[in-house]
């Protein structure tokens, strides 16, 4: 096919994950994106690990603080890594990506919320050994 | 040298698996050399073997899946009859040997009847329904289907060499562990499964992928045939369910070769996660089975009413409410376990709510029948068989999913009998609807209708006689799995089991016959024009068997079932549309990429159950080996010339003219 | 009956919101398909970057498996160490710093790759891979030196489900440089072919998702695990 070879064809309106936007988009604009992508994503990196290690955020809240961050700089990857947007030419992209964000939280989400009731239905003996240190 | 492996692996003290496999194995090494003798394997080789035709994978997918139907199908009968012979005696089966049978009942079944029942059916039919030429990875296509057969064989070669699980068909921690079951079964289990799970994965990405990307022109998603929503539903939970069951087959493994502690009874393993984690994968797994038989029901019921299939909209809706809500129940397989009333009240909930879905498709069938002109062939005897058998097995269903009745019923053969009910009255009679149905579209002649009907009055009267009666037993308190009983009140249940089971076997005979039948008439089942049925779906527009590009041309589609409104005006004009402007094709090329990775995968996976540690680096690197390889071929496609097409085409295009002048000189209206 | 030429006779085109306009299948223009596909098969690098975009998200799930059994057994330290007596999170800041850093070269090669560089593809490929190189160097330091403390996988489940959970990104991060040092190989000998570009897309997507996976790992695993 002759248009076998398009990452993204207006015509087809759709466009495969990963592929850079904007057929215009410089080479220099392409790098700043990165660039802008790494600096976020260190930035964040470092939030992290500087909040684990000090007494900055209340301990309690700190798991909350490093999800956050953490959700956070997934988002940078895709955005300016992954080159996922918003745009209607991006929608399956989304969808494939909400798709799998969903059943991860199940499966986790699930997971955790059963066997945390799992152990508290057992015998008090048994719950006990493995908070042991 | 050899690892594990030495002489005592074969089963020479044991004549029941050492006779069966013996003469299997004469049988294959026969086989072999007919087919090398007789000149054929050049054929094979090229035709099937290295084959990327979706067309031709869906057929081998549909044999290795019938094989290991009738496999699996032994293995139940000698479960019933001995639970016949067992009450108050030992029956002829030893404990350690049952054990191995029902797992290993349970494993073919499932992996390696039903799942590629399924795999087959939708191969076979999606693209040409989505009116295009191949899926998204034919080459991938082509490797999924060789793993498969990868894990078929090392399942049955666990009956001549070495031994199986005797865990059951998901095999629990602490039995499964090291520790417990020193032998290689449970190893035979895991990399069966790992190694056909990659396969299966691979399947769901390329089906996925084809089913939202590839499409004919026009055919957008409201469009498409329900069939190709139900296999779309399926894949995505192939794609999100295969991953956990890789996941914590992993952990086992790991357990059992490294020491790893995650399920064992000591330094924290924690037994209760494999049973959550692998029902993870187990609930969706159901559903990825059931689903694609929805999805041919949904064409065979309005093809033989006359009927477009009532309600397209709510079948959608229905059907990607299933495929949602499937991921929300699973823990109704392990209400015992102890999560406590609220958790099991949560799941319960949601495991009745997605019985809707379920009863907004029966509804619907029924809708369409309703004011059709019915033809009783044999895709709809087992449609309507489906429905009454299926909505039974729902009901049975539904009264699990409310936690107390569970606690009494749970293990029972209650529940044996419900997830029978389920698979056999939905998965294996849609996947005989969708044998019968599209047989004649993949090999040019239809299935002796006689010999067709037969198998199917054995098997549903097989059927409600042999798990009929388990209800009761389950009921009466019976447990799954007993090698030996000895309550007189169950007595009478296990008995008629036993001979409703051997009415099941007078329909699998029928089913064989009904092929050997069908295809010495073949010329007098011939299907002419490609439409035998009088179908809607686009597939019935090609010739019987389609060509290998499938369409000529790629049609338009301008609305739901195109193909028959087609049909309607070219009866209408009473003349074909004009012959097309043929262009030469570009397929893909045959490659033995998928057979040699799978050569591969059987050694180490034979390797890693023995621990012949260099034949698993051997194993791997040549795996490697066999992906650069392929990964550097400079020819990826051939082209099909366009004399050629329309040679194909044009043949096609005078039986259709042939039967237009004949139809309209009888006057016959469709 | 020719399905392509389907429709004899007056049709009220302008009807049909799904109109195709010139009839030809497969090939010709098409109006306005958004991506819900009317406008027949999407093109091969679509498909192929979709395609594997959903065996990212595939796998994405199968660690979620590894995360889930990690979460469950992160306390079940059977009296041996913890995360807080074990994890360094110096060393971790390292790993994290040589994947971050090995993303960013990725993309670069990705602007090189759009600019049928070939040098400067390859030195970025090349760069990527010693990072990632790098990264498994400082895991595998990890591992030996937990394994030389008595901190073994066999020594209890929660030590079980970090060396599975992290050792299966470090597997992955390994097929990924075996086929990253294929894909340098493909480049130069093949060049920028259409095929191979798809595959360099793929690998760029593959590489991309294992440093997101790492943003996971590291604060579930190591940072949430120093507090416990």
């Amino acid at each position: 096919m002759s248009d076998a070879h398009q990452h993204r064809d207006p015509q087809y309106g759709d466009a495969g994950p990963g592929y850079m936007e904007g057929a215009g988009q410089s080479i220099r604009e392409s790098i700043q994106t990165y660039v802008l992508g790494l600096v976020l994503a260190a930035l964040l990196t470092a939030a992290a690990f500087y909040i684990e290690g000090t007494k900055l955020i209340w301990g309690p809240g700190i798991p909350v603080a490093l999800i956050v961050l953490a959700v956070a700089q997934i988002g940078v990857h895709l955005v300016f890594f992954l080159h996922i947007t918003s745009a209607p030419d991006n929608t399956n992209n989304i969808l494939a990506l909400a798709f799998g964000v969903l059943i991860v939280a199940l499966i986790f989400g699930g997971s955790v919320w059963i066997m945390a009731h799992l152990t508290d239905n057992l015998m008090p003996m048994r719950a006990m050994m493995p908070m042991q240190r | 040298m050899l690892g594990k492996l030495t002489w005592q692996a074969i089963p020479f003290d044991q004549p029941i698996p050492l006779v069966a496999g013996g003469a299997v194995f004469l049988v294959l090494v026969a086989v072999i050399i007919w087919i090398i003798v007789k000149g054929h394997l050049p054929y094979l080789w090229n035709e099937w073997i290295t084959s990327v035709d979706h067309k031709r994978i869906g057929v081998m997918y549909m044999l290795l899946s019938l094989l290991m139907l009738l496999r699996g199908f032994i293995d139940g009968l000698m479960m019933r009859s001995q639970q016949a012979l067992a009450f108050r005696a030992p029956g002829y089966l030893p404990p350690e040997h049952y054990d191995q049978i029902f797992s290993a009942h349970g494993t073919i079944m499932i992996f390696f009847g039903a799942m590629p029942m399924m795999i087959g059916l939708m191969n076979f039919v999606v693209p040409l329904q989505l009116g295009v030429r191949d899926v998204a990875f034919p080459t991938l296509n082509s490797t999924s289907f060789w793993l498969t057969a990868t894990g078929a064989l090392l399942v049955n070669l666990s009956l001549v060499v070495g031994e199986f699980a005797r865990t059951g068909w998901l095999p629990y921690p602490p039995l499964s562990e090291a520790q417990y079951t020193p032998g290689v079964g449970v190893d035979y289990y895991i990399w069966a499964l790992q190694i056909s799970g990659v396969g299966t994965l691979l399947t769901g990405v390329n089906f996925v992928t084809t089913i939202l990307k590839i499409r004919a022109p026009g055919m957008s998603y409201m469009r498409m045939p329900v069939f190709c929503w139900t296999a779309l539903a399926s894949n995505l939970l192939i794609v999100a369910a295969f991953p956990v069951l890789t996941a914590t087959l992993a952990m086992l493994a790991l357990d059992r070769y490294l020491g790893f502690h995650f399920f064992t009874d000591t330094a924290g393993g924690n037994q209760m996660m494999f049973v959550n984690l692998i029902w993870a994968w187990g609930h969706p797994e159901v559903y990825i089975l059931v689903l694609p038989a929805f999805g041919v029901f949904s064409e065979v019921i309005p093809t033989f009413s006359g009927k477009p299939l009532f309600g397209y909209r709510s079948m959608v809706a229905a059907t990607l409410f299933i495929c949602l809500v499937s991921f929300m129940v699973w823990l109704h397989h392990f209400f015992t376990m102890g999560a406590g009333g609220d958790v099991n009240a949560v799941f319960g909930i949601a495991t009745s709510i997605i019985a809707v879905g379920t009863g907004v498709k029966i509804y619907n069938w029924i809708f369409t029948m309703y004011g059709g002109r019915i033809r009783f062939d044999a895709p709809m005897l087992w449609s309507i068989g489906f429905i009454i058998t299926f909505v039974i097995g729902g009901m049975t269903g539904v009264m699990l999913a409310v936690p107390p009745a569970d606690f009494e019923l749970h293990n029972s053969l209650f529940l044996v009998a419900h997830f029978h009910n389920v698979i056999i009255g939905g998965v294996v009679f849609g996947g005989f609807a969708g044998l019968t149905y599209w047989f004649p579209k993949a090999f040019g002649f239809r299935l002796h209708e006689g010999w067709g009907k037969a198998a199917f009055w054995f098997t549903l009267a097989g059927f409600y006689a042999t798990f009929m009666p388990l209800y009761v037993a389950g009921l009466l308190g019976m447990t799954r799995r007993l090698q030996e009983y000895d309550v007189a009140a169950w007595r009478p249940w296990v008995l008629a089991a036993g001979v409703g089971v051997l009415i099941t076997l007078a329909g699998a005979v029928c089913q064989v016959t009904q092929l050997v039948v069908s295809i010495r008439r073949r010329d007098e089942l011939r299907d002419e024009t490609g439409d035998p049925w009088n179908g809607r779906s686009l597939e019935w527009s090609t010739a019987s068997p389609p060509p290998a590009f499938n369409y000529a041309v790629l049609p338009n589609v301008h609305g739901e079932e195109p193909y028959w409104e087609i049909k309607r005006r070219t009866i209408e004009a009473q003349h074909l549309a004009p012959e097309p402007d043929y262009k030469p094709i570009e397929l893909p090329r045959n490659s033995p990429t998928g057979f040699i990775t799978a050569f591969f995968a059987t050694i180490t996976g034979f390797a890693l159950i023995w621990q012949i540690w260099w034949m698993v680096g051997l194993g791997l690197v040549a795996a490697y080996a066999v992906f650069v390889i392929f990964a550097w071929r400079d020819k990826e496609e051939y082209e099909v010339p366009a004399e050629e097409v329309a040679a194909i085409d044009r043949a096609r295009r005078s039986a259709r003219e042939q039967w237009l002048a004949a139809h309209a000189q009888v006057g016959e209206q469709v | 009956m020719s399905v392509s030429q389907a429709l004899p006779g007056p049709h009220r085109r302008d009807m049909d919101p799904y109109l195709i306009r010139d009839g030809h299948g497969g090939h010709g223009g098409r109006d306005y398909p958004t991506g819900r596909g009317e406008g027949g098969p999407a093109p091969r690098n679509v498909v192929v970057a979709y395609g594997f975009w959903i065996f990212i998200l595939s796998d994405i799930i199968m660690f979620s498996a590894f995360f889930a059994a990690h979460a469950v057994l992160a306390t079940a330290t059977a009296g041996g160490p913890s995360g807080r007596e074990l994890f360094d999170p110096t060393h971790v800041a390292l790993e994290t710093t040589c994947l971050l850093l090995s993303s960013f070269t990725c993309g670069l090669s990705a602007v090189a790759t759009r600019a049928r560089d070939l040098l400067w593809t390859e030195v970025a490929l090349l760069v990527t891979g010693l990072l990632g190189a790098m990264f498994l160097v400082l895991e595998c330091q990890e591992f030996a030196s937990f394994v030389a403390r008595g901190a073994s996988p066999e020594r209890s489940a929660f030590l079980s489900s970090f060396f599975a959970v992290v050792g299966c990104h470090g597997l992955h991060v390994t097929a990924g440089l075996l086929w990253l040092g294929t894909m340098m190989a493909q480049v130069c000998v093949k060049g920028f072919r259409p095929n191979v570009l798809r595959r360099l897309l793929c690998f760029n997507l593959f590489w991309h998702a294992l440093d997101i996976i790492w943003v996971a790992l590291f604060t579930i695993v190591y940072l949430l695990g120093l507090g416990r």
